[in-house]
């Protein structure tokens, strides 16, 4: 079982969703508050992909600025990052320039898997469809637009993730597993926005 | 909540921390609130238990001089007291931050924390109880030797 864990981290501004959407994923739970998290948080729930079990940890962590020189450590041994931003709240994609920076600079894994996450798609929109998926396009990142709140596309996001990984060249001996043909030409897919 | 709790501070992060908070006490005195929590929240997450306990002193301190950042210093004053199951203690900062603000993580910290001190109270009980059973099996050989001598 231990080798068939996958660390996963979870970043992004403040108030972005990255707690809910882990929540609707691993409690299928929704909270309108909310929770500030302090620090970092974690869940982990097993995943099922082509017959076998991963345990997958979702490494949380607080948006807040006073955290961000404390996270860094975080970041190692993560085999995939989830940016999250929030649809109605441009500043939050500009900033996803700095979490993939930071990113850059403390992870360990030069082939860390990415995915580009826009959420709140249950509210009225700021941010177009088209500037997330070109920001991921052009950071090679997978893409997709969810609602923590409403259900929509949440497991996608940490399907089409773990997928991504477990069918990377680099993931370590997939013990007889057989290679999955998703990883390319896959990338930008997601389900169509529509509302809830 | 477990792995949370069983996470260690890599050494060199907080070796990078106390480098900083030492060289402001040299440098200026004091040390910036800032640098005060950094070094409380490595200390926290060591595998050391006196590295711990100077944790929370440094985080009980800063939760009395700056209100400000308050839920952060309590919650990991929980958090603390909880890796060196220091229970009561740590219950008791889950509740107050439970009175200021709905939380889930803190929540799921009370109740693991809640289930820890069940299981260090039912063991505890376990201990009594073979105990009395060990006591109970002398005071028997005692008596049947005494029994013994009697017949003899």
């Amino acid at each position: 079982m231990a080798d068939r864990a996958i660390k996963l981290l979870i970043i992004g501004e403040s108030g972005v969703g990255k707690s809910s959407l882990i929540r609707r994923f691993v409690e299928n739970k929704f909270d309108e508050n909310h929770d500030v998290t302090i620090g970092m948080d974690f869940k982990s729930k097993v995943m099922n992909v082509d017959g076998i079990d991963y345990k997958v940890a979702l490494w949380d962590t607080a948006g807040a600025e006073r955290f961000r020189s404390l996270t860094p450590s975080f970041y190692r041994k993560a085999l995939g990052a989830i940016l999250v931003y929030d649809i109605t709240n441009r500043d939050s994609l500009v900033k996803l320039e700095a979490w993939l920076a930071e990113l850059d600079s403390y992870s360990d894994n030069p082939n860390i898997a990415i995915i580009v996450v826009g959420n709140k798609i249950d509210k009225d929109r700021v941010v177009d469809r088209e500037e997330g998926r070109k920001f991921a396009r052009k950071h090679r990142a997978l893409f997709i637009e969810t609602s923590a709140k409403c259900d929509q596309f949440v497991s996608d996001v940490f399907k089409e993730i773990v997928e991504k990984i477990v069918s990377s060249e680099y993931f370590g001996n997939g013990g007889g597993a057989d290679s999955l043909d998703i990883a390319n030409g896959n990338d930008n897919t997601a389900p169509s926005t529509c509302s809830c | 909540m477990e792995e949370l709790l069983n996470d260690v501070v890599p050494q060199e992060d907080l070796e990078r921390f106390e480098k900083k908070y030492h060289h402001e006490q040299e440098l200026d005195g004091e040390v910036s609130t800032e640098t005060k929590f950094e070094y409380a929240f490595c200390l926290v997450r060591s595998r050391y238990t006196n590295d711990i306990r100077k944790g929370i002193m440094i985080l009980e301190e800063l939760a009395r001089l700056h209100p400000d950042g308050r839920r952060d210093y309590i919650y990991y004053l929980a958090f603390g007291n909880a890796r060196i199951k220091n229970y009561t203690e740590g219950l008791k900062y889950c509740r107050a931050f439970l009175e200021i603000e709905s939380n889930d993580q803190v929540r799921s910290l009370e109740e693991y924390i809640k289930k820890q001190s069940d299981k260090e109270i039912a063991k505890g009980m376990a201990v009594a109880g073979g105990a009395a059973l060990v006591l109970g099996g002398i005071l028997a050989i005692a008596m049947a030797k005494n029994n013994r001598n009697r017949d003899k």
